[in-house]
């Protein structure tokens, strides 16, 4: 399947290009975090809050941490976050919409009332009050951000494998005595896949935005140095508008934050317009 | 090819948002309005702003057990005597008298003294409150159940208190214990939920006009028959502000604290006037000796306090603006601040030689340090809002091989789980380190007085005779110079035992614009401008 993105790849126009590319940097940096950033990424390494130039490329907070090294950390938690809970998102949301799709009857009555709900929610209030009662870890925040995703990939799903279900060939194989995992495998999985695939690239930004969300109130991993921490300490420092300390401690995160997370509605943009006929051209 | 155009109309967004970003704070460097008028000799000003936040009801029982909390109510209620620069100073008791030795204490209250709902002052109101403070503790409590032995009222207007035992800080405690009135609070048998308004109706120069406890607003109105001093404020409210320097200099509050790093934008200007906090806000690092003995070991709580560089945490997270702790407790600001105890510097080496005197030989593959049956020096560590404090420490430690594990809640769960002993180590930052040196008393002999102030905070599991006894002997020491002597010797048992480490004393800065308000003061033991009442008020 990821050869097959790589492949699709080519026929990307050039702002898809460019998202591939960006998240390809940072995937890079997040593996080899170790050997590129200079300094240690937990302890003060210089000076407090010396601009960048000389010894830290991108300059060092408060504490004289390098920000660069900060910043190569912090790019494996938010990938691990984003890529964490789409996968977990698109697993459970992938069979709840299989089976409430195939099945029908009342499981897909339950599932649907439980999306309607879930949907109705308002995702932020409540994942803050999870994230404050299961405390901050980084599990616990992919876990959070999953329970409030699911529901996306559950619906396209199901809507997906009703139609299919219709199809004259699933009915004649059916005749012909395939088994519910035949069916599954052979016909409904990648039929779905490349639906499921989309979203879970614009899940994976959600949940990027998120914990740094979560983090800049407050409520992540306190250790986990992801960028929404970094920019939590930064706007927590008394008066840092007024300093020049901004321009490197606040922005570089938020760029980086920025970046990455466009670069990743970039790609699930024209993922879409494969996919889906009707949105090309 | 509009996908393209979109792209790039994205970027220019983005790049355009980033300039305006910039603007933004230039922009406000250049918004420096000159006012007009200065303000001679002691005008009144209409209104003074401050930054609020929720610190409860400002009643006695029910506002919260910190600084902003207990000056608001401090705002509403009087006591019998008044904190001003020097010491204390008569207020509802005109005059006082100490009898016995210090066992009885004979206040003579102020005439035509009227509470804020038209009823006068009598010397009952001061015995009811005794009483029934020493029955439910007040939040900011001065005086304990077993402090005060009876109450009676002589004549008209003087109030006779017999205490259990002289203590030298019993002037103090009773002086600043706030007055309430029997006619309300009588029949009140809950007072933490008595929340009516007339649970903040007292003698004081202000009332409360309105409060807001989402939003953190407070509205206090001058008294108009305030028995004392004119209020120079008629009205100070208090708003909900994001960021302080911000609203400090767009005028939407009147004082603000600022850090160093800030400070040149003020400095040399004659519109801004700065001031320097004396250190008596100071942070400490806390051991729970009862729950686990291995820190009932001196020498590992030596070795703790010489692997840390308090230089490196005022540097850093105090961006210079604080003082060393005083391992003898007392701050350098203190009126008996002993000057010559054992400190203890960084010393990597000396705590390496302590802990291997402990046993604690050799390190596992992390460098952490474990003794021969391999328990290791490994610690959770409690803190509030001050991540960055404890991140710091981690990584001083990590050096002396001892590992730390940080867990961080906000600051109203810290404060309850240190007062209920839930942590193994803990920072707890609070103010009142410039109080009556028989703090230590209830910090390091158990005799907290049952309020619920973060500086009562005790320590479970440590006991040291020799330092009980002194700290029982300055209490009943009279004469001051005896006792300052006395304070000494204990300062010098703390430093030697380490029951707890205070890490810095903060001195931030406040700036305000003197043409605007000028009646600012500090009280004497205090570290902050906004929390004395006399701040308010006319002065002679």
């Amino acid at each position: 399947m990821l050869v097959k993105i790589v492949e699709g790849g080519k026929e990307f126009s050039l702002p898809g290009k460019a998202g591939l590319a960006v998240i390809l940097v940072v995937l890079l940096a997040a593996i080899l975090a170790p050997y590129i950033s200079i300094h240690p990424h937990n302890i003060s390494s210089g000076p407090p809050l010396v601009p960048p130039g000389g010894g830290h490329p991108l300059g060092t907070d408060e504490l004289g941490i390098d920000l660069w090294a900060q910043l190569c950390y912090g790019a494996r938690v938010s990938l691990l976050v984003g890529f964490g809970t789409a996968l977990l998102a698109a697993l459970g949301g992938g069979l709840i919409g299989i089976v409430s799709g195939y099945l029908g009857g009342w499981p897909d009555k339950v599932f649907m009332r439980l999306i309607d709900i879930m949907i109705v929610l308002p995702d932020l209030p409540v994942m803050i009050v999870l994230a404050a009662f299961f405390g901050p870890s980084l599990l616990n925040i992919i876990f959070v951000l999953a329970l409030f995703s699911w529901v996306f990939p559950a619906r396209i799903v199901r809507s997906q494998i009703l139609m299919v279900k219709e199809r004259s060939y699933i009915k004649s194989a059916e005749t012909y005595g395939a088994g519910v995992w035949y069916l599954l495998g052979k016909h409904f999985l990648p039929e779905v896949f490349p639906l499921v695939a989309v979203n879970m690239i614009r899940l994976s930004g959600r949940a990027i935005v998120a914990e740094a969300g979560l983090s800049f109130l407050g409520l992540g991993d306190p250790t986990s140095k992801s960028w929404g921490l970094i920019i939590h300490h930064a706007t927590n420092f008394k008066g840092i508008y007024y300093t020049d300390f901004w321009k490197w401690w606040l922005l570089y995160p938020w760029l980086a934050l920025i970046i990455m997370v466009i670069s990743l509605a970039l790609i699930s943009r024209e993922l879409e317009r494969m996919v889906d006929p009707r949105l090309g051209r | 090819m509009s996908r393209k155009w979109l792209s790039i109309a994205l970027l220019l967004v983005i790049s355009l948002s980033l300039l305006l970003f910039g603007c933004g704070t230039d922009q406000a460097g250049d918004d420096r309005k000159p006012d007009g008028a200065k303000g001679g000799g002691q005008q009144p000003v209409e209104m003074i702003r401050l930054a609020g936040g929720d610190w409860g009801y400002p009643s006695p029982y029910a506002h919260y057990p910190r600084g902003p909390g207990i000056f608001k109510m401090g705002l509403i209620f009087d006591g019998l005597l008044e904190r001003d620069e020097k010491g204390l100073i008569p207020w509802l008791a005109e005059k006082y008298e100490i009898k016995e030795g210090g066992k009885q204490y004979l206040f003579t209250i102020r005439d035509g003294v009227k509470w804020q709902d038209g009823k006068p002052l009598t010397a009952g109101d001061v015995k009811f409150t005794f009483e029934y403070a020493s029955k439910h503790p007040m939040v900011s409590s001065y005086i304990g159940a077993e402090d005060i032995e009876k109450v009676e009222v002589v004549g008209d207007r003087q109030v006779l208190i017999t205490v259990s035992e002289p203590n030298a800080a019993m002037l103090y405690n009773l002086g600043l214990t706030r007055i309430i009135p029997k006619h309300i609070w009588e029949n009140v048998d809950n007072p933490k939920e008595f929340t009516k308004p007339e649970a903040v109706i007292g003698t004081g120069p202000y009332r409360l006009t309105d409060y807001n406890k989402e939003h953190g607003t407070y509205r206090f109105e001058a008294f108009e028959d305030f028995w004392g001093p004119g209020q120079r404020v008629k009205v100070i409210e208090f708003v909900p502000v994001s960021e302080e320097i911000l609203a400090f200099e767009k005028g939407e509050i009147d004082l603000a604290g600022v850090t160093p790093d800030v400070l040149p934008r003020f400095q040399n200007d004659p519109q801004y006037k700065i001031v320097v906090n004396p250190g008596f806000w100071g942070y400490r690092l806390l051991f729970n000796m009862g729950e686990y003995p291995a820190l009932r070991q001196r020498e590992l709580r030596q070795a703790i306090a010489s692997a840390i560089d308090a230089k490196e945490l005022i540097e850093k997270v105090a961006r210079g603006a604080a003082v060393p702790g005083s391992a003898g407790i007392l701050p350098p600001d203190h009126v008996m601040y002993n000057p010559d105890v054992r400190q203890y510097d960084l010393d990597l080496k000396k705590a390496e030689e302590l802990l291997v005197k402990l046993g604690y030989d050799r390190l596992d593959q992390n460098g952490i340090r474990q003794n021969q049956s391999g328990e290791k020096l490994s610690f959770n560590m409690l803190v509030g809002e001050e991540v960055r404090l404890a991140e710091v420490l981690k990584e001083q430690l990590a050096k002396a091989g001892i590992e730390i594990k940080v867990q961080s809640v906000d600051m109203k769960t810290r404060d309850a789980r240190v007062r209920n002993n839930e942590y193994q180590l803990a920072i707890i930052g609070h103010g009142g380190w410039g109080n009556d040196p028989d703090y230590l008393r209830e910090r390091f002999a158990g005799r907290s007085r049952g309020g619920l102030s973060p500086s009562a905070s005790g320590l479970r599991g440590y006991n040291n005779d020799e330092l009980n006894n002194l700290l029982e002997k300055q209490r009943l020491e009279m004469d001051d110079q005896k006792r300052k002597q006395l304070i000494f010797k204990i300062q010098e048992i703390l430093a030697e035992d380490v029951p707890e480490i205070p890490l810095y004393y903060t001195t931030g800065y406040n700036v305000f614009r003197p043409a605007k308000y000028d009646g600012w003061m500090f009280m004497f033991d205090h570290h902050s401008l906004t929390h004395s009442k006399l701040s308010y008020l006319e002065r002679g």
